[in-house]
């Protein structure tokens, strides 16, 4: 059977999955048949979830599970690059993309997937209690974004959710009329210093390099920013305080002071690929733990696909991840056009 | 049942709790610590934490969106 076969009859699958407990459950030994699907997706980010629409069009039966619904695009304020959109939140363009995603009857799980692992030509996934719940499909896309990069300095941890934070947008408001520093120098430091300028009555940009590199249009945004003052070539190399965060130690001192007095820490320097389940299956990385992929989104592994800001593409934005995910959709759909993948094995046991 | 919601207007992930309460039917009490000083201290208090959302579902604080954490707090 090929996956145009496969389509005719995927709706009605997908309808009976809506209505039919999806997960399998191992349960005192009384196992049900592992729950089948032509895609999984590990992710619910933009690119996730633009898969997610696209298999759906192709007509395959497609599982998504986010540990997070909406990912890291919703703690972005403001959107000004997506076609289509001149200005829209992060939260909204989320919530579009799912809802566009859901029309087409993907079947979403908000769990974290727990392990992957190859069972003959097929995957299966275990989330839940104890990795107890279980799927199986025959194609698998990793879509499963970043996480913050930490700055691994003395204070950091002790001061996390208390002075030490990673997202303007959720924290910022306690900060309103404080002294706070964002420490990086991306285009994503400078739009969370621009955010927390609203708030805070001063904003330091401490970032190691020569000069901050944000988009052209937000450099000027923020030098246009009163409460706004870069710091270049300086490392934080602690964070003091004691029961709050009282000023940061710096390698090279400003306006004479190795320390500067803050009420709060943003820390925006980066992020780190998440990719241990896909190592699970034998994907190859790439020296910063990405995902490589080529122009279709496969991966080394067959069946395998992966899409977003956990891939190795260089530019990783909202508009990007959604075409990679989009583009490894069509990979999983010409993947089973090309041949007949069975999962043979379908309970615990095998 | 007590369930309170501390968050802020802008902060994305206190929608979705939000959003997740109200698809349960759960009740809850919303706190805007970026405005509310006495809230702001209580969630301090309770939590330890100057970021949102936490929850306080009879006495169980949870930081952040947790969603297994919210479900078995209310016994979904
Ligand atoms: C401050 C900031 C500002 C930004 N501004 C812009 C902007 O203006 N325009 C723009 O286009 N881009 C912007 N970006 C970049 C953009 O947010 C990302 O490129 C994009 O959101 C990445 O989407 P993604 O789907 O690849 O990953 P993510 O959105 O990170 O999604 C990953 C998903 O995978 C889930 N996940 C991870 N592991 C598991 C697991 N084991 N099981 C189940 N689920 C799992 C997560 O919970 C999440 O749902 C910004 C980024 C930041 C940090």
């Amino acid at each position: 059977m090929t996956a145009n076969d496969s389509a005719a009859s995927s709706e009605k699958e997908q309808k009976e999955a809506d209505s039919s407990p999806v997960i399998s459950s191992a349960k005192d030994g009384a196992i049900a048949g592992i729950a089948q699907y032509d895609v999984a997706i590990i992710g619910g980010g933009v690119a996730g979830y633009s898969a997610g629409m696209y298999a759906g069009r192709f007509g395959l039966k497609t599982i998504l599970f986010a540990e997070k619904i909406g990912g890291t695009i919703m703690l972005t304020d403001e959107i000004a690059n997506y076609p289509g959109f001149s200005m829209i939140s992060g939260y909204d363009l989320a919530e579009k993309i799912r809802q566009h995603a859901l029309e087409y009857g993907l079947k979403e799980v908000p769990a974290r997937v727990a392990a992957v692992e190859r069972k003959g030509s097929c995957f299966r996934l275990r989330s839940g209690k104890d990795g107890k719940d279980m799927v199986q499909a025959k194609t698998v896309i990793m879509a499963t974004g970043t996480e913050w990069r930490k700055l691994d300095v003395p204070g950091e941890e002790k001061f996390t959710g208390r002075g030490v934070h990673y997202c303007a947008l959720c924290d910022g408001a306690f900060y309103r009329d404080k002294t706070v520093a964002i420490i990086g120098g991306s285009d994503s430091a400078a739009k969370e210093a621009l955010l927390l300028a609203q708030f805070a009555k001063k904003v330091y940009i401490i970032y190691r390099g020569e000069k901050i590199r944000p988009e052209p249009i937000n450099e000027r945004k923020v030098e246009a920013q009163e409460n706004i003052t870069v710091i270049n070539n300086t490392h934080v190399t602690a964070i003091q305080g004691e029961s709050k965060v009282m000023h940061v130690d710096l390698d090279t001192p400003y306006e004479g002071s190795d320390s500067l007095a803050l009420d709060g820490v943003f820390v925006a320097i980066g992020h780190i690929a998440l990719s241990d389940l896909a190592k699970q299956v034998g994907v190859t990385l790439n020296g910063k733990g990405e995902i490589g992929i080529d122009r279709q989104a496969r991966t080394n592994v067959p069946g395998v696909f992966a899409a977003g800001d956990v891939a190795d593409t260089n530019f990783k934005q909202a508009i990007t991840g959604a075409a990679e995910g989009v583009t490894a959709a069509y990979g999983a759909y010409t993947y089973l056009n090309e041949q007949d993948i069975i999962c043979a094995c379908n309970d615990e046991d095998c | 049942m007590s369930v309170k919601v501390f968050s802020t207007q802008s902060c994305p992930w206190c929608h979705r709790v939000k959003d997740f309460l109200r698809e349960h039917k759960v009740d809850f009490e919303d706190l805007d610590v970026g405005r509310d000083e006495k809230a702001r201290n209580e969630m301090l208090e309770k939590s330890g934490q100057m970021g949102v959302p936490v929850l306080d579902i009879n006495g169980t604080i949870i930081i952040g969106f947790d969603q297994e954490a919210i479900t078995e707090a209310l016994g979904l």
